[in-house]
């Protein structure tokens, strides 16, 4: 399977000045990039280093504004989509392209069904999938729908489909995102499987330590513009990132042990049921103390957002669930009730439930502070004091703003996040529920939040750190709980357990349910 | 050159496309109006004259642009209410025949002292408004039922519904046509006074825009205008910022439709001094047009009511001085909606990416 043949240029794949503007943002400026035949080649970049903008020309969901792609040798313009992948160019989605309701067989087909005459002919299409699957290792149950299978069997699905479809280049968008340890294990198995069988493969990630594990190059993105492509061996994971960023960033948070304070939130056997009918968090129990950062680690969906809604407010807890907070009982209290009490929350969803884009800055940053803390005479904007804050928000958190009256949408992901956390942070809170604080932030922000949240523990406050980079629980918290399936199970203290175990842990394999810790 | 660079830098990207929304909007409506108008034999000199004469040219012109003005200014401002928190009450038409009614029942049924019979029946005919807005509400809230299409379709019940109820009122006495299902005359002491002569431009209109700048002030200085406004942006944050959103919903729901009421009552008071069935010229479309132009915002509402009205009275009387149809204000009024609804944004931002691209094309060679 993995002869060469001869006539083939070293590259598969080559961009020639490679352009995409939106409107003065430079997305794609002047790309020009070498992927070797039959090898893993990372690209890596910040967020907004133009990664998917370039993808998406590949993948043609993007037309360029000027520039060549040359593939196999020869310069190509690609008519649709479609013709891409006709052309041997497949994509694996960081959200998952598959139908819910279909089976693993039928996603893999559609589309490019063997034909006989108008009609499709499974028979042929099915060995088809049946001969990739046996070539390329991979034991996928193709009669069963896909909302019953796990997420890392979906990935392989995904896999199989471009395979199907002929792809010589696959590009994966960042495809560990979604998966635990031991699933980017396997899929790093499977990376190599078909490099050996002679496919490239076009790794998309921000994950230093991935690049290092799996990739034969590595090129660089940066605001647009091609750094450079390197050899592992030439770099480490620090010259990587600062590549990626353009000067020297730290990657690790610092974290000294805090000193504990007093209870400040403890959950009693909290159990979520939601509408319909599933249970989402069974008797899960647990304090957090001043000073603390209780982390939780868990693969999207195990019921971290369930736990981090339900103390909040915004979700109902289940009879006999009891919330308490200094010493009050709290359960089912509304988010402006929360808030008062010095609650604050960083919600996972930043442009859906964390800001309005169409909202000005101070809008934005009032929001919570207005009802909570709130402003002299009660009922009324002090529009002074409402523009102190913010400007306070801003220069606290270093967020990039030309004027407080312009559009949160004006503003890049980072500077929104660190709005918001501003937000939250700015508000003398005792207690800080956050989901994923950095996800999808350039480094050099990521760096700043993970800093700030420190700080403020080491101040008192008690935080409550939902993530799922476990990097980042690992990094910043004192205890890190596992859930799985909706319950908890202790991780340990700040590392005690390392990668594997966290990971076998949030997947299920033995767990011990979280009892005690003192 | 300079100044021009400092008033560049004070508008936002935002006011530009904004300011550019109407002006392209005039001028393309205008354009579509001066072909309707050579395509119909009409000097396009006299039309405007004429429409501008029937609007501002005599007194009289002046009190009826004015009587146009006072409903428009307040169905409008409750549609924008509405519509700025995200609400979409298409049902302003059904809640204004219910505030008319009652106005006028309070108005001939009751005896009270001049100003204090006005408030009563203005009153009254805000809370009919606002009762019938509280049914969708309620549906919406305990049964999720969309409030387009229950507003909607309890438009049409409160039209028949008022005059079924005005026809019980009367016993059926005299009524042959729709047209004479009417109540009563309501008493003097209820009617508002006008403020020009021989027309009906009355104090209604003091009552109009005191409801414009308090809406405007409700949204500029107080919280909960602010949250009015933030759950109409965007329903999660306002959730997770601690804002009761249920609870805004209705009380939107309840303003919007009180206000509607009231334009009702105004009517009765100030115009017809008497409900008559099926008396309001889809007056609440008006609104959600009106509202739409203005942008949601107060001051635009006033505005475009003002320039709403003078359409309405100038276009009668280019109707009687030249050969134009009345109607063709009104399809130039929707004209003017339809363009000012093109989302500029975007276009210019593509324009942007073009030029860009452009740019870039040039460089290379």
């Amino acid at each position: 399977m993995s002869e060469k043949n001869p006539n083939l240029s070293e590259y598969v794949l080559e961009t020639r000045d490679i352009c995409k503007y939106y409107g003065s943002l430079k997305a794609n400026d002047h790309i020009s990039l070498k992927v070797k035949r039959n090898t893993i080649h990372a690209i890596v970049g910040e967020n907004g280093a133009g990664k998917s903008t370039l993808m998406g020309i590949l993948t043609d969901t993007v037309k360029p504004d000027y520039g060549d792609i040359i593939l196999n040798g020869e310069k190509v313009v690609f008519k649709n989509p479609m013709d891409a992948a006709r052309h041997g160019i497949g994509m694996i989605y960081q959200e998952f392209m598959l139908a819910p309701n279909f089976s693993v067989f039928e996603n893999i087909i559609v589309g490019f069904e063997e034909k006989n005459g108008a009609f499709i002919d499974y028979k042929k299409s099915r060995e088809k999938v049946e001969r990739i699957c046996h070539d390329y290792g991979f034991n996928l149950p193709l009669d069963d729908l896909i909302n019953e299978l796990p997420v890392a069997m979906l990935q392989q699905i995904e896999i199989v489909k471009v395979l199907y479809r002929g792809a010589d280049l696959i590009i994966m968008d960042e495809p560990t995102s979604t998966l635990t340890p031991q699933g980017i294990e396997g899929l790093f198995q499977a990376m190599r499987v078909l490099k050996e069988s002679g496919k490239t493969i076009l790794f998309i990630t921000h994950k230093l330590k991935e690049v290092f594990e799996v990739s034969d190059e590595i090129s660089v993105l940066r605001l647009g513009k091609y750094v450079g492509t390197y050899s592992p061996d030439s770099l480490d994971q620090q010259k990587l990132a600062n590549l990626m960023v353009g000067r020297e960033v730290i990657l690790q948070a610092n974290k000294k042990p805090g000193e504990l304070g007093e209870t400040i939130l403890s959950v009693k056997n909290l159990s979520v049921v939601d509408e319909d009918n599933i249970q989402r968090l069974k008797n899960v129990s647990f304090d957090i103390h001043a000073g603390e950062i209780l982390g939780i680690a868990g693969v999207a969906g195990s019921g971290q957002q369930y736990l981090v809604k339900t103390i909040f407010g915004l979700n109902k807890a289940a009879e006999g669930s009891k919330i308490e907070y200094l010493g009050e009982d709290i359960t089912n209290s509304s988010p402006r009730e929360n808030r008062a009490k010095h609650i604050g929350y960083v919600p996972q969803d930043r442009m859906g439930m964390g800001c309005d884009t169409r909202s000005s800055i101070w809008e934005n940053a009032i929001m919570g502070y207005h009802r909570a803390h709130g402003f002299n005479p009660k009922w009324l904007i002090n529009h002074k004091e409402a523009n102190a804050f913010t400007d306070k928000v801003v220069d606290d958190f270093a967020v990039k703003v030309q004027s407080i009256n312009n559009n949160v949408g004006s503003l890049s992901g980072g500077n929104v996040q660190k709005l918001i956390v501003g937000r939250e942070f700015s508000q003398d809170n005792k207690l800080l529920l956050i989901e994923d604080p950095t996800r999808g932030i350039d480094v050099g922000a990521i760096e700043y939040i993970w800093a700030k949240l420190l700080e403020f523990a080491s101040q008192g406050v008690a935080v409550l750190l939902v993530s799922h980079e476990l990097n980042e629980v690992m990094e910043l918290s004192d205890r890190i709980m596992v859930m799985y399936n909706g319950e908890l199970y202790n991780g340990g203290k700040y590392g005690e357990l390392d990668e594997s175990a966290l990971g076998l842990l949030m997947t299920g394999g033995e767990a011990k349910q979280y009892e005690d810790f003192e | 050159m300079k100044i021009l660079n400092n008033l560049k830098l004070r508008f936002s990207e935002n006011t530009g496309i904004n300011v550019a929304r109407y002006i392209l909007s005039l001028i393309a409506t205008l354009l579509i109006g001066i072909i309707l108008i050579v395509a119909n034999n009409a000097d396009i000199g006299v039309a405007v004259r004429e429409l501008f004469k029937g609007a501002f040219g005599s007194k009289i012109a002046i009190g009826n642009t004015i009587h146009w003005a006072i409903p428009c200014m307040l169905v409008g401002i409750a549609a924008s209410v509405a519509f700025k928190s995200g609400v979409f009450n298409l049902g302003l038409e059904g809640q204004l025949y219910f505030g008319a009614l009652v106005a006028a029942c309070v108005g001939y049924m009751i005896e009270l002292p001049p100003i204090i019979h006005h408030f009563a029946c203005i009153f009254a005919g805000g809370i009919a408004g606002l009762l019938y807005a509280l049914i969708p509400a309620l549906m919406k809230l305990y049964f999720k039922v969309d409030e387009v299409i229950s507003t909607l379709l309890m438009n049409y019940i409160a039209v028949l519904a008022t005059e079924y109820i005005t026809l019980l009122l009367i016993r059926g006495n005299s009524a042959t046509s729709t047209q004479s299902i009417l109540t009563p005359f309501i008493h003097k002491s209820a009617e508002l006074t006008p403020i020009i002569k021989g027309t009906s431009a009355t104090t209604g209109l003091f009552i109009a825009l005191g409801i414009i700048l308090i809406v405007y002030l409700l949204y500029k200085y107080t919280l909960t205008g602010y949250e009015m406004k933030m759950v109409g942006q965007n329903l999660e944050f306002s959730k997770a910022g601690g804002v009761n959103a249920n609870k805004m919903f209705v009380v939107i729901f309840l303003v919007s439709g009180f206000i509607a009421g009231i334009c009702g009552a105004v009517e009765v008071l100030g115009v017809n001094h008497r409900f008559i069935a099926q008396f309001s010229s889809n007056l609440g479309w008006d609104g959600v047009m009106i509202t739409r132009v203005a942008g949601n915002s107060p001051v635009g509402v006033l505005l475009v009511s003002f320039i709403w009205a003078a359409f309405k009275t100038g276009a009668m009387q280019m109707e009687r001085a030249t050969t134009l149809n009345r109607y063709t204000m009104n399809l130039l009024q929707a004209l003017f909606v339809l363009f000012i609804s093109i989302d500029y944004g975007m276009l210019y931002f593509k324009y942007k990416a073009k030029k860009a691209r452009e740019a870039i094309g040039k460089e290379e060679k």
